[in-house]
């Protein structure tokens, strides 16, 4: 997860906006809960054709769950995020919180010996 | 900036932006699953104001009415405002529960039927003792008993959502329900229509302004 420089790397598959959106709004779901792809689309404000594309890459990286069925005669797609897709959000933000102290909390590539809480 | 193969709308966020996004996006997640506070406290909350806000001005504090609002007609005022504000707030769970299934469809529905069933030996219980009692003390035991079930029932949503906000909402409800039993019909009718009507519009609007600024 760390790569030579000390940085963390972020994961490509969550790292692009679209999927990030699509991943938190999984993640807030509680375990063992699915929501509806009409839903899903209403939430994140994208098209069911974007939100698709989004979706088949995501599962095949097998970060998310999609499972079609039926209300009634409609067919309902329902969509969750899989166990490895939850680690791999818990992951992505350690990663990111991590660059913001690295950025954040020294100046590069000098860390200051003089501070005690270093 | 942009990784190969990544997509249209991605230039590199920074590690700030990229959080935002994703506490914007909760934020939003949570608004749409969770329901607009300001509709159902404040539906409730208005409901609550006008109906018990009838039965204040029908009993009055010292025992003499402050508007000519007979009992008939505070009790329709009040089952009016009961059932359009759980029509409104039923028509808008209904609506955004159906995107969700999975155990928190199971709670959600237990839950659910478990204010049907309260309400329903609330009924039972309040009709057997209610014809012996004098009208005002009748009007009283429904008001209590019916405030009882909706404080327990805040506090155990609360213990079923993990929501201590809900749960202190229930004790809030409760300790008005208390105060307003043992000072009787007129000041109880005014805790609940001001201290838990007003309080449910207050924590509405409250709630919104927070979910805006989140």
């Amino acid at each position: 997860m760390t790569a030579a420089g000390g940085l963390p790397e972020l994961d490509p598959v969550i790292h692009a906006q679209a999927r990030l959106r699509v991943v938190t709004a999984l993640s807030t779901l509680r375990e063992g809960d699915q929501i509806s792809f009409p839903g899903l689309k209403d939430i994140l404000g994208m098209t069911a054709g974007n939100l698709s594309v989004h979706l088949s890459k995501l599962e095949a990286a097998e970060y998310v769950e999609i499972s079609k069925t039926h209300r009634g005669r409609t067919p309902v797609t329902y969509v969750a995020l899989t166990r490895r897709g939850r680690l791999a959000f818990d992951d992505y933000m350690v990663a990111i919180r991590a660059l913001l102290d690295t950025a954040g909390a020294r100046p590069p590539a000098s860390p200051d010996p003089s501070d005690p809480g270093a | 900036m942009v990784p190969p193969g990544d997509d249209e709308d991605d230039r590199a966020l920074s590690p700030e932006e990229t959080l935002r996004l994703i506490a914007t996006q909760r934020a939003e997640t949570a608004r749409f699953l969770g329901g607009d506070p300001l509709l159902f406290y404040g539906t409730w909350g208005v409901a609550w104001v006008i109906g018990f806000g009838a039965y204040f001005l029908h009993y009055g504090l010292s025992g003499r009415a402050y508007a000519p609002i007979s009992g008939g007609q505070a009790l329709m005022i009040l089952l009016v405002a009961l059932a359009l504000a759980l029509a409104v707030t039923m028509y808008a769970g209904i609506r955004q529960g159906t995107q969700v299934r999975g155990p928190s469809q199971a709670r959600g529905t237990m839950y659910g039927l478990t204010w049907f069933f309260a309400f329903f030996a609330q009924g039972v219980i309040g009709g057997h003792f209610s014809g012996m009692l004098p009208p005002a003390q009748a009007g009283l035991l429904w008001s209590c008993l019916s405030i009882l079930v909706v404080s327990i029932l805040f506090m155990a949503g609360a213990a079923v959502w993990n929501q201590p906000l809900m749960f202190l909402i229930g004790v809030w409800i409760s300790a008005m329900n208390m105060i307003g039993v043992a000072a009787g019909p007129g000041w109880h009718a005014l805790l609940v229509a001001a201290g838990v009507g007003g309080g449910f519009i207050v924590i509405g609007l409250v709630l919104r302004l927070r979910q805006r600024t989140a």
